[in-house]
């Protein structure tokens, strides 16, 4: 049970559009332990998208329960949602999200300021994180003075500062040619090494490979899900 | 919450630099009402200075008698009924109340118009005192030259004069007054005397005091205003309060008169504080006119904020979702947001400000008031902008706190 980050069962999602309603997720059931490393595929407008919102916490489900980290969190406030996010959720998206003005070691230290830390922690911690997706000489640059595969190390790092219990990837080299995808990968790869729990959504077997389970979805149902040998880059 | 204060300053800051025309207009509104009550309010101090200043100027525990003290103009020579009714004063009203304990002196003094000339040059119209010996004493300045009255001059009115010294100066030139001959009207006044008037009284131009002579020499020779213009300047003893000499001049001028318990007072007293409450009355007025105009303008600034904010908070969206994602709350949301606006507005309040100081400078130079703005009103413009960037931000604050996540991380 202690192993157990995420927990969801029967999870349904749907939206209404006009008269028509749509059914995104029906009903979904899925244990995500720690440490693992989870590869989420599918058609285009499967669910994964849908998927992942809710499992950050950033959307909640029409019906279903959803235990994040041992705690029930589907039916919660705007607010304890937003807590929550900040605590136990590190996000990366396909188009990284930076702040354009911010440089990359305030970008990364935004989570920490709303998580409440101050001052030199707040920068220590922040460096630190960069550091560890090997941008340590990168912290004063702004996301225009970055390549692509380095700003999405820097969205990375941000996901990683507050510690989170899971760090959820939606397309997260989608936006990348396969020479930076590889760099973002190897940077997952060791996050994973080091005991991060790790959930990312991919169209691509390369990038998918690097799992070592791999959840495929179909019209908003899991249609198999899959252990693996993983492959890793040197 | 206070922690994210500094970076909404910083993007405010930054989009007014990115965004400089956009941003000047949005903030307009803004400067111009901060500067307009800035303005106005270094006008109406500078008035009730001056007011103050010229009151001030004689000792503190002076203060006057008149036959009717009133905000309300009337013709002089036809006044109104409860004007009538009341005896126009007199130097026995000013013997009775100067034998109260309390009270050091009192007289009968009285202001007419009149121009001073000497030979070939002459002054424009210009205010004359009546008084006694102890003019300066009572109304400040210096002597530069000569003496003052003498009691028997006073007693007698004598066609004697002490002039002002920039009168003086500009009828005499270089020739010493003193000894010297003026005419003013009809009569010939000798001149024993200069007077150098205090350095702050009030100088409105074609208003200053040219010159003064004996009270009973202007009473015999000029006509002036019984009403407004003839009045008892009263010296209490300074030990006590100026209101308390006050009640004891009331009840001597009272007794006089005969005045039963009951029935009002026929004459009015007039405190330095009681001057001042009057000019703030006035001016109060005024004021209230202007910042009704400047509430126009603050409204107006306040809806283009309102409005650039709007444009803010749209084209942040997907920054408003990384926020929320990150773990912004609603609240945090909405602070940053309304700190980036109260920064626009206070950025507009500072620079109204200064305006209001420009202006205040030039009205210096130009009225010949000292029109400096008062703390009050810098305090009061920092608190107003701030308080209209926090009401009009509110709005597209309070949008980008509710918006869905979800949806603004998908916004284009
Ligand atoms: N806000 C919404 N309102 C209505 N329908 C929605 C909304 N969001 C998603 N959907 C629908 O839900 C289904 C799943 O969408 P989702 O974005 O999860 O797909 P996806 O698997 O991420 O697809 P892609 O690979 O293209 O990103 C789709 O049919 C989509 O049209
Ligand atoms: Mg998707």
């Amino acid at each position: 049970m202690s192993d157990l980050v995420i927990h969801v069962v029967d999870l349904v999602r749907e939206y209404q559009m006009g008269a028509e309603r749509i059914q995104a997720l029906r009903g979904v059931s899925l244990e995500i332990r720690r440490n693992e490393y989870v590869a989420i595929m599918g058609p285009s407008g499967s669910g994964k998208s849908t998927m992942m919102n809710v499992l950050g916490c950033l959307d909640t489900p029409t019906s279903g329960e959803y235990w994040l980290a041992g705690q029930e969190v589907s039916r919660l406030s705007d607010d304890a949602l937003a807590r929550i996010r900040n605590r136990e959720i590190g996000f990366v998206f396909q188009t990284f999200n930076l702040l354009p003005r911010a440089t990359a070691l305030q970008n990364v230290e935004l989570p920490l300021v709303y998580g409440g830390v101050g001052g030199r922690d707040r920068r220590d911690r922040a460096r630190r994180a960069l550091e560890r997706v090997g941008l340590g000489n990168r912290m004063d640059h702004r996301p225009n003075e970055l390549s692509g595969g380095q700003r999405q190390r820097v969205a990375i790092a941000r996901a990683l500062v507050n510690e989170p219990a899971i760090l959820l990837a939606d397309e997260p080299t989608g936006n990348l040619d396969s020479t930076t995808s590889a760099d973002v990968m190897r940077v997952f790869d060791r996050l994973q090494t080091q005991g991060q729990t790790i959930v990312l959504v991919t169209h691509e077997a390369e990038i998918a490979a690097h799992a070592d389970r791999v959840v495929t979805l179909r019209d908003g149902r899991i249609a198999s899900d899959l252990r693996q040998d993983r492959t890793r880059a040197a | 919450m206070l922690r994210n204060i500094d970076e909404g300053v910083l993007i405010a800051l930054e989009s007014l630099r990115v965004n400089k025309l956009r941003s000047t207009l949005t903030i307009l509104g803004v400067v111009i009402g901060v500067a307009t009550v800035m303005t106005m309010a270094s006008i109406v101090e500078g008035i009730r200075t001056q007011v103050f200043n010229a009151v001030n100027a004689a000792v503190p525990n002076v203060f006057y008698v008149m036959r009717w003290f009133g905000a309300t103009p009337f013709d002089p020579s036809n006044p109104p009924y409860e004007v009538r009714i009341r005896p126009v004063l007199t130097e026995n009203d000013a013997a009775a109340i100067a034998r109260a304990p309390l009270v050091r002196h009192a007289a009968l003094w009285c202001r007419f118009s009149s121009r001073i000339e000497f030979e070939d040059s002459r002054t424009q119209i210009t205010e004359v005192w009546g008084s006694d010996e102890r003019f300066i004493e009572l109304q400040g300045g210096t002597l530069l030259a000569g003496r003052l009255f003498a009691p028997s001059e006073v007693r007698t009115g004598a066609p004697v004069t002490i002039l002002a010294s920039d009168v003086a100066r500009s009828i005499f030139g270089r020739l010493d007054p003193v000894g010297r001959y003026v005419r003013m009207g009809n009569r010939a006044l000798q001149v024993i005397g200069i007077w150098h008037p205090p350095d702050n009284a009030f100088r409105q131009p074609g208003a200053t005091t040219g010159a003064f002579v004996p009270y009973r020499m202007a009473k015999g020779s000029f006509r002036f205003d019984e009403t407004r213009e003839l009045f008892v300047v009263v010296l209490g003893d300074l030990s006590v309060s100026v209101g308390d000499v006050r009640d004891q001049a009331t009840v001597a001028l009272r007794r006089f008169r005969g005045l039963r318990p009951g029935l009002p007072n026929t004459f009015d007293t007039i405190t330095q504080d009681q001057m001042l409450q009057m000019v703030d009355r006035l001016t109060g007025a005024f004021f209230l006119v202007m910042i009704a105009l400047s509430g126009v303008s603050l409204l107006v600034g306040g809806i283009g904020v309102m409005a650039i904010m709007m444009v803010s908070v749209t084209s942040r969206t997907r920054e408003i979702g990384t926020r929320k994602a990150l773990g912004a709350t609603r609240q945090e949301s909405l602070w940053q947001f309304l700190v980036e606006a109260a920064t626009l507005t206070l950025v507009g309040g500072s620079i109204g400000i200064l305006v209001g100081l420009g202006m205040g400078e030039v009205m210096k130079a130009g009225l010949a008031i000292d029109a400096r703005p008062p703390l009050w009103s810098a305090a009061a413009a920092v608190v107003v902008s701030i308080a209209i960037g926090l009401g009009f931000g509110l709005y597209p604050a309070n949008r980008a706190a509710r918006m869905d996540p979800v949806e603004a991380l998908r916004h284009e």
